[in-house]
């Protein structure tokens, strides 16, 4: 099984008020294709972090992140976002769409930045928008969709350029139990349907049901059980 | 361009406003510049249009005709230095005439040049004048406004002295006033008229069979310039630019301009600035998602500016278009000119200028922080 997702010993102190605070203590994880991991903790336990690291937005202390093998440590900035845009798809906590894009236009920016050819970017987000149920929606903007709909476009938007890795922050927190678990059940799909590795990080427990693994982060550590 | 074109088509209302601010003030810069250039032209032309680079005046006349004074040594002496055919005598005297047959004053500006010589403007309605000619003048076509037409007899109010108009010079000015070209020898008895009257000129009177002029206009180039300027110790060589800012009235004139079209650009910054950077602060957590998911600081750096380039540009068009239907409009006595290069200079300063006013914006969309994207209470 291949391991699409790699933390190693990653470590991250912060100089807080002259204080080291350590966030993450040599954690590790590794998360196979097609596997939907949940991350929860409390408030204050690193979470966002742990997601920034993984996510190629932040440079961890100590340790090393492998997106598809390859490393994110020592690069540059436009590397990285780069890397963020071909390998790692982001769904935030509510959709954050760009409130001037037109549904279609959300996933045809990102094959835009992603240099994919027109006809070929058109056909592949009109597609991903038909399985997230969202044909009827292509012209609409995000102002004018409810919660779900934003959240589905947002995991279309992630999907584009067919990264190797979703990252999904808290992805429900702004929606009611069904949709939240519908949102949750598309990524589940997505990613054993695709080969791609999920990591959830959230704090609602209705939607732990549908995920592989659940992990629970923990005096700066990935543990399996609270 | 994918998003600075598709976020001014959403909010197309604020992006109007911002726009039609732009026009205006583009059309006010426009407009002004037209102006400071046509009363340029107005006040100047009859100096600005003549070939010479350089005018000998009399030492301490402070750049200014009217109040210099030379005679024909010193135009000997220059032509010694830059050669005869470069050295041509100018009078300049400010009058009042009339049309005879007309109770109408009108201010004129008599230039006294050699007709044959490089200093006469190319007549463009009747005959030329020649040395020999006497009572003739070659008048500026903006008298024909006043009734003056081709014959027609005017007097010079302080001497009494006749001219008939033989011809037609266009765009010929001097201290806005219209300018009336005669002959040497005309000038002779202009000054002996002067002279005659208390308080007159002393020169003028001690040497009646030599004609003073007010400046002896020269072609040369700087070398020559500082070999007349040491050659004639009781001159001054002033360049044809000085001597431009020195007529009356016009440094003042140009100066206010100026510095209203420079308060127009810098206000035109402003308010580009301040109107990109509201909204890139408003939008910084959209810039942060934008980073987040991996677009690149650059792209957006460039949506930024492409969104300044595309409005200022844009207004500057229509308010391009805007001028010159208000200069046809434009009553043909309202001094004012907009050539090619003016607006082209204008509309690249408009340009630069709202580039300027972008780079805040671009420093803020530099500096957003994608992490920003991911909730960071949990730090």
């Amino acid at each position: 099984m291949r391991h699409r997702l790699i933390l190693r010993n990653i470590t991250q102190t912060f100089e807080d008020g002259g204080m080291h605070r350590t966030v993450l203590d040599h954690l590790n994880l590794q998360v196979a294709e097609g596997e939907l991991v949940a991350v929860m903790g409390p408030s204050g336990s690193g979470k966002s972090t742990f997601l920034s690291i993984a996510g190629a937005l932040l440079e961890p202390t100590g340790g090393d992140v492998l997106l598809d093998g390859e490393s994110i440590i020592g690069k540059e900035k436009q590397e990285l976002a780069d890397m963020r845009l071909h390998k790692l798809g982001f769904i935030f906590q509510s959709a954050n769409l760009i409130p001037y894009l037109k549904v279609e236009e959300q996933l045809l920016l990102i094959a835009k930045l992603g240099g994919m050819d027109n006809s070929r970017a058109s056909g592949r987000a009109r597609g991903l928008l038909h399985k997230l149920g969202l044909s009827q929606r292509l012209s609409a903007y995000p102002e004018k969709l409810s919660g779900g709909e934003r959240q589905r476009v947002a995991i279309g938007r992630a999907l584009m350029m067919d990264p190797a890795v979703l990252l999904a922050d808290e992805p429900t927190a702004s929606l009611d139990a069904s949709r939240g678990m519908d949102v949750v059940q598309m990524l589940a799909c997505e990613a054993r349907e695709m080969g791609k590795c999920v990591v959830m990080v959230t704090h609602d427990e209705r939607v732990l049901t549908l995920c592989d693994r659940v992990l629970y982060l923990k005096n700066g550590r990935l543990t399996e059980n609270g | 361009m994918y998003l600075a074109i598709r976020e001014m088509r959403f909010a197309k209302v604020r992006y109007s406003l911002i726009a039609a601010i732009m026009l205006l003030v583009a059309f006010l810069v426009l407009f002004v510049s037209g102006l400071a250039k046509g009363l340029a032209y107005d006040n100047a032309a009859s100096i600005q249009n003549r070939q010479a680079t350089h005018f000998i005046m009399e030492k301490d006349s402070n750049a200014r005709f009217t109040r210099s004074l030379v005679g024909e040594q010193v135009s000997e002496r220059a032509s010694t230095i830059v050669g005869e055919e470069n050295v041509q005598p100018l009078g300049v005297k400010m009058t009042t005439v009339t049309a005879e047959g007309t109770a109408a004053k009108l201010d004129v500006t008599v230039l006294a040049v050699r007709p044959e010589g490089w200093l006469m403007p190319a007549v463009t309605e009747g005959a030329v004048i020649d040395s020999q000619s006497e009572g003739q003048a070659i008048v500026d076509d903006k008298l024909k406004d006043s009734g003056v037409g081709l014959g027609t007899v005017i007097v010079d109010q302080a001497s009494g002295l006749k001219w008939e108009v033989a011809g037609f010079v266009s765009d010929e000015s001097f201290s806005h006033s219209p300018a009336v070209f005669i002959s040497g020898r005309d000038w002779q008895q202009l000054q002996a008229s002067a002279a005659v009257r208390p308080g007159g000129v002393e020169e003028a009177e001690a040497g009646s069979n030599s004609t003073n002029y007010n400046a002896i206009a020269v072609k040369g180039d700087t070398d020559q310039a500082r070999q007349l300027a040491a050659a004639l110790p009781d001159a001054e060589v002033v360049t044809k630019t000085a001597a431009v800012s020195a007529i009356p009235g016009y440094k003042e004139e140009q100066g206010s301009l100026l510095m209203m079209i420079v308060f127009l650009f810098v206000i035109s910054a402003v308010v580009l600035m301040v109107f990109f950077y509201v909204i890139t602060i408003q939008k910084s957590s959209q810039l942060g998602i934008l980073k987040a998911i991996g677009t690149r600081t650059v792209y957006l750096a460039k949506s930024v500016t492409l969104q300044v380039l595309f409005l200022s540009a844009g207004s500057l068009m229509i308010s391009v278009l805007l001028v010159q239907a208000v200069e046809a409009l434009l009553p043909s006595g309202m001094p004012f000119r907009l050539p090619a290069s003016t607006l082209a200079l204008t509309c690249g300063s408009f340009i630069v200028m709202s580039l300027i006013g972008s780079l805040l914006s671009v420093w803020k969309v530099i500096r957003v922080d994608p992490l920003d994207a991911i909730g960071r209470s949990a730090l």
